[in-house]
């Protein structure tokens, strides 16, 4: 098992074709039925990339996320908890603000807030990032995961109203949420065009194997300056189109995957 | 204590609150209704296997008594006897010990006791849709308009959709496909088991689209608690369509 040089607490472990990731930790509780396993006197529990995004885009290879072991991160869309309750361990220095819109998947979270003592749940809608400005402070890396049509739009306010200057946004975009009829390669260019207007967009991964047609884009904030969005391009939806039979799906691609 | 901590207890409260303060009275009709769902498949399953299990001894009861709650309250209310004298004089099953008969009468009683839980369940869904949404349960009927709450997720939800949505709620996959592949799209949802649809012959389409509209209003009137309007509503859509 070795660390990986990229990103705190996290190791990776190669058996014959898996590879297998862990995070260090000094509870020795499981608190959604992984394995957790010692070595050398230190505790490691496994995370499963096929549940969690952002640990599916360090297993595809992303260059850097921006998380450090001492920064904080307002993570949007923490849902039962299960990616936050790594990423506590990650930054394990640092502080979380985990928020959610449903009441049913807070309830989940609050219990998990119990045992991890840096994390701090909020039930709120990240579409009014005003709501919550007295209690969130600016911080190190924005984390969104909400299938939300006008996620780009949600992500980018809230970065700019709490994301510092060389700060990290990454944002995990599903595109079956954004439109079902457009072909997610488009639906990815689109996004990337509009983040690179505001924000310099450092990498950018799709997660095929793990989540079919999401992505994760990490981008670094320019300046402080205030955000405006009367620039960004919009994803101007064809209506005439939409009624037509689309010839696009069925043609099959010949591009490269990798 | 650091600030971290104190603002963490200060929003675990808050949270709290807001949670307690979430659950509201559409949520026990969607849980009602979810039940009753579960409840049919169970009993589905577990009276043909009684059926398959019993038919064995008294094979002529299977095929005269269609209805599984009448079936399984014949088999749990009357003796091996007497049942034999009413369906099967000469019979072709085969003879089971008096073991083998009473562990079968024993799972009749309690599906007939499972069939009586459902049929509580229901009344109770009528009650709260006439508490929670009278105008929707006037108009639509209680078990429509609780599967309308139920797909919209809440009450607040249901009145915050446009009536073309509460039109489709229930006809998804057509409709995804009809945007996909640009299919004929759906005209109705749930809404096809309303009398006025159900008997509308070639008109389903326009007939579901009024009573969406209606419905749609109805929704708003309930989540705003206003007055009850379904009545009237309900007669001038009687007259609208007897005369097509």
């Amino acid at each position: 098992m070795e660390e990986m040089k990229k990103f705190p607490n996290v190791f990776e472990e190669k058996k014959g074709r898996n590879i297998f990731y862990f995070i260090r930790t000094n509870d020795k509780k499981s608190f959604f039925e992984e394995r957790v396993i010692s070595k050398k006197g230190e505790l490691f529990r496994e995370v499963d990339p096929e549940r969690s995004k952002l640990f599916a885009s360090i297993a595809k290879g992303i260059s850097q996320l921006g998380i450090k072991q001492d920064s904080k991160v307002l993570y949007l869309g923490a849902s039962h908890g299960y990616t936050v309750s790594f990423l506590a361990d990650v930054v394990c220095n640092g502080e979380i603000y985990a928020l959610d819109f449903a009441p049913r998947v807070v309830r989940d979270l609050v219990f998990l807030c119990e045992d991890k003592k840096n994390v701090a749940p909020i039930l709120d809608d990240a579409n009014h990032p005003e709501n919550y400005k007295d209690v969130v402070p600016k911080v190190d890396v924005v984390f969104m995961d909400i299938a939300q049509r006008e996620q780009t739009k949600i992500f980018l306010k809230n970065c700019d109203m709490y994301l510092k200057e060389g700060g990290f946004g990454i944002l995990a975009l599903k595109a079956r949420s954004i439109d079902v009829t457009r072909n997610p390669k488009d639906i990815f260019r689109i996004t990337r065009s509009q983040l690179d207007v505001v924000m310099n967009v450092v990498d950018y991964r799709e997660l095929a194997p793990f989540e079919q047609d999401h992505a994760v884009f990490v981008c670094k904030r320019k300046s402080s300056e205030p955000i405006d969005f009367l620039n960004i391009p919009s994803i101007v939806v064809d209506q005439k189109k939409n009624f037509l039979p689309r010839k696009e799906f069925s043609k099959p691609s010949f591009r490269k995957r990798h | 204590m650091s600030n971290f901590s104190i603002l963490k207890e200060r929003l675990m409260q808050e949270t709290k609150v807001k949670i307690s303060e979430a659950v509201g009275e559409d949520l026990m009709i969607v849980q009602a209704m979810n039940t009753i769902d579960e409840l049919n498949k169970v009993l589905n399953s577990l009276s043909k296997r009684l059926r398959e299990w019993h038919a064995y001894t008294l094979p002529e009861l299977n095929h005269d008594v269609e209805d599984n709650e009448a079936y399984c309250r014949l088999i749990s209310t009357k003796s091996y006897d007497e049942l034999k004298d009413e369906f099967g004089k000469n019979t072709m099953g085969g003879k089971l010990s008096d073991e083998d008969i009473e562990i079968q009468i024993d799972i009749a009683k309690n599906i007939t006791e499972t069939f009586k839980m459902k049929d509580k369940l229901v009344l109770y869904v009528e009650t709260l849709m006439k508490r929670i949404a009278p105008n929707i349960s006037i108009l639509a009927g209680s078990s429509i308009g609780a599967r309308l709450i139920v797909n919209a997720g809440s009450i607040k939800r249901l009145a915050m959709m446009p009536a073309s949505t509460i039109q489709m709620l229930g006809a998804e996959k057509a409709l995804f496909r009809h945007l996909k592949t640009g299919a004929r799209p759906p005209k109705h949802g749930f809404i096809i088991n309303h009398p006025y649809v159900a008997a509308a012959g070639n008109s389903k389409g326009k007939v579901a689209r009024i009573l969406a509209d209606k419905l749609s209003q109805c929704a708003k009137i309930d989540f705003f608690k206003g007055d009850i309007v379904a009545d009237k509503m309900r007669k001038e859509l009687d007259e609208k369509f007897k005369k097509e």
